[in-house]
């Protein structure tokens, strides 16, 4: 399925441009977080009430401290909080550890994005074949729901589906905590269900477009022509011939599917629409309104979105290049 | 053209009728009883028999599908159940807010993306072009609400004002006291943070017939840190397109043949190739106008912006579905709209596309 030739542009766009490389060493922290999560972090994500005990306030990133006022016997005084060595990151307003969610944060966010790219692509890609592959009524079908599809902006239609399924949040076991390396963490992590089905509804389009065009391309090749003089069958052409010569364009897609689907989770989250307090766009919706004393609440889980996002579209942008046979090499990087 | 334009109208209505069928299907396998919702709180079994009757929602649901076509086709877009009121008058009240929006965020990534697309594109692999190539990277990774609450944070910190003229509201949330700055930035010029305090026409018809400036400058303040934050994904995506568009063009023998013959850089860059580039931009433009509707979603719910997007937010967390499916089907035909007008625009462009 990955030709030789393929191997080698990667690896040559690997070693001539530093961004391949920042995305590689990005995308492998993020997988790491995510998967380590219980035992890199250092308290449980969702227990609450880690406050500063003289003034209950949250306490500041390591390094950092802040002025708040406090009520005694009537008066306002002025206190200063100070980091706590335990929290690296400090604790939210209800007290949680910020550094152990941002770890947590990193599972929801990369299982959610992984989980809905590849569900979008066993939609889309059938469909898109086939319609492709005969043509004719199939096809029109096909080309007019995508437009209808595509009439809808992502973050509408998602909130629009939302509204219909609500938010479901599916409990998965984590498999390290059950293996007991990691005592005292949550058992099980809830995911947004529904945001990865909705997610899924809202991309299939462009796999589907995307995987027409290929087998378009495709039923007038040579090889597919001899195979079906030979009296291959239409479902044996599809999946020996037509299914691995597109796989190109549709690796390229799904990795770009995914910075879109981790962004789009964010924003549900942001809105309240995820169903899971552990995603990042809910923590960065939770700080906001203490964005002035607080602001490290907020700070945190969105770096933690651009940086998964910057290294996803580092690697699409890797893989188009390298994969695309049809970019001129001197616009490598554009 | 006439021809070319038919056509397109048709696919147009055709995805327009899509689309609404799709709502109607999502409306109907919503949980929830509608008569119970439209009836109100503490509405008693008869009187959600009677709503249930009056409103047809006991006819087949063929017979309501055909039903909402028909009123959708004379611009009657139903009956909100929380506010009492007209969807359509809610969806208009809404759409100057977001129209204003839109369109500065669009002018904001243009002013910048250009400009920096072109530089970037004609010195390439120098300082100014990784600065433009990182900008645009980080552009396109950031999610918009958070870029909105740092520049938010930003502007506070870096002018030190955190509270500063206009004062801050304080409100209660939850139990927890909400220290959220109505507005941030230099006593002198500050940037309001919360609710957009005077639309575009009001502020220009003051302009016209009071020749009084304040109220201008006060949509400025009000719609500044709003547009930046819907702008810069878009600003992102110009930059890089007019990069890319750029490169391909200058690598052409018409260039070459204009450089042979002594014209102006200048006059090259900006009157030829720029102009070649800008038609797959327009084209972009239309496509992402999706984009810029759910990023205005995002971004009227940070600055608490008047428009349509933090309406369907309420809509939505009261379940309130006539007004969901208006102003969602508001978007899906203003997207249709706008598309075929961009593609009548690059018909008019683009003399190849014309002739065929």
């Amino acid at each position: 399925m990955i030709s030789d030739r393929v191997k080698s542009n990667l690896k040559q766009s690997l070693s001539e441009s530093i961004l391949p490389k920042i995305g590689l060493v990005l995308f492998i922290v993020i997988i790491f977080m995510a998967l380590f999560a219980p035992v890199l972090a250092t308290h449980d994500p969702t227990s609450t009430g880690y406050f500063d005990p003289e003034s209950g306030s949250a306490y500041p990133p390591l390094g950092h401290s802040y002025d708040t006022e406090i009520a005694v016997d009537g008066e306002f005084t002025a206190v200063t909080v100070e980091a706590n060595s335990t929290h690296l990151l400090g604790t939210n307003t209800v007290g949680q550890d910020v550094y152990s969610r941002l770890l947590y944060g990193a599972r929801v966010s990369v299982i959610v994005g992984i989980s809905a790219t590849l569900l979008a692509m066993l939609i889309g890609v059938p469909i898109g074949l086939l319609a492709g592959y005969y043509g004719g009524r199939v096809d029109d079908g096909l080309m007019r729901v995508a437009d209808t599809m595509l009439a809808f902006p992502a973050l509408v239609l998602a909130l629009a589906l939302i509204g219909v399924f609500g938010e479901r949040p599916i409990e998965i076991p984590d498999p390290i905590v059950m293996a007991g390396f990691a005592d005292g963490m949550p058992e099980t992590i809830p995911i947004p269900g529904t945001v990865t089905i909705v997610g899924a509804l809202v991309i299939w389009v462009w796999f589907a477009r995307v995987a027409r065009g290929e087998a378009m391309s495709l039923r007038n090749a040579e090889y597919v022509k001899a195979a079906k003089s030979f009296g291959t069958s239409n479902t044996r052409i599809l999946l020996k011939h037509v299914l691995p010569n597109s796989m190109t364009p549709i690796i390229v897609l799904a990795t770009i599917q995914v910075a879109v689907i981790i962004l789009l989770e964010a924003s549900l989250a942001y809105l309240g629409f995820s169903g899971t307090t552990l995603s990042w766009g809910y923590e960065i919706e939770r700080g906001q309104d203490y964005l002035r004393r607080r602001p490290w609440v907020s700070i945190f889980p969105g770096i933690g979105i651009m940086l998964a996002v910057i290294s996803v579209n580092l690697l699409g942008d890797w893989f188009r290049d390298a994969l695309d046979p049809n970019i001129d090499q001197s616009k490598r990087g554009a | 053209m006439l021809k070319f334009l038919f056509r397109r109208l048709l696919q147009g209505i055709l995805v327009i009728w899509g689309a609404i069928t799709i709502l109607f299907v999502l409306r109907a396998f919503s949980p929830g009883d509608p008569a119970v919702l439209m009836a109100g709180e503490g509405a008693d079994d008869a009187y959600i028999e009677q709503v249930r009757q009056a409103e047809g929602l006991d006819e087949p649901l063929l017979s309501q599908y055909f039903e909402y076509l028909l009123n959708i086709m004379v611009g009657d877009f139903g009956f909100s159940w929380e506010a009492r009121r007209e969807v359509e008058a809610i969806v208009i009240g809404r759409v100057p807010a977001t129209v204003e929006l839109a369109v500065a965020a669009t002018v904001v990534a243009l002013v910048i993306a250009i400009p920096l697309g072109v530089i970037s594109g004609t010195r390439r692999n120098e300082p100014a072009d990784y600065g433009a190539t990182l900008f645009s990277l980080l552009g396109i990774s950031t999610p918009n609400f958070w870029l909105g609450l740092m520049l938010i944070l930003v502007f506070g910190v870096w002018y030190g004002i955190p509270y500063p003229s206009i004062g801050t509201s304080s409100f209660s949330l939850g139990g927890f006291a909400v220290e959220y700055p109505n507005s941030v930035g230099l006593g002198l010029f500050d940037f309001p943070t919360g609710r957009r305090e005077i639309g575009f026409a009001a502020a220009v018809s003051a302009l016209v017939f009071e020749q009084s400036v304040s109220e201008l400058g006060t949509w400025v303040r009000y719609i500044t840190l709003p547009a930046l934050t819907l702008g810069t994904y878009f600003t992102a995506l110009i930059t890089r397109l007019t990069r890319s568009g750029m490169i391909d063009e200058l690598g052409k023998p018409y260039v070459t043949s204009m450089e042979a013959k002594g014209l102006p850089r200048a006059l090259i860059l900006y009157k030829h190739t720029l102009r070649n580039t800008m038609i797959p931009i327009i084209t972009v433009i239309g496509l992402q106008i999706g984009t810029l509707a759910g990023g205005a979603v995002i971004t009227e719910t940070v600055f608490n912006w008047p428009g349509l997007g933090l309406r369907l937010i309420d809509a939505l967390n009261a379940r309130d579905w006539p007004v969901i499916q208006g102003i969602v089907l508001f978007i899906a035909i203003a997207f249709v709209v706008i598309n075929i007008i961009v593609d009548a625009l690059y018909n008019y462009l683009d003399p190849q596309v014309r002739e065929s």
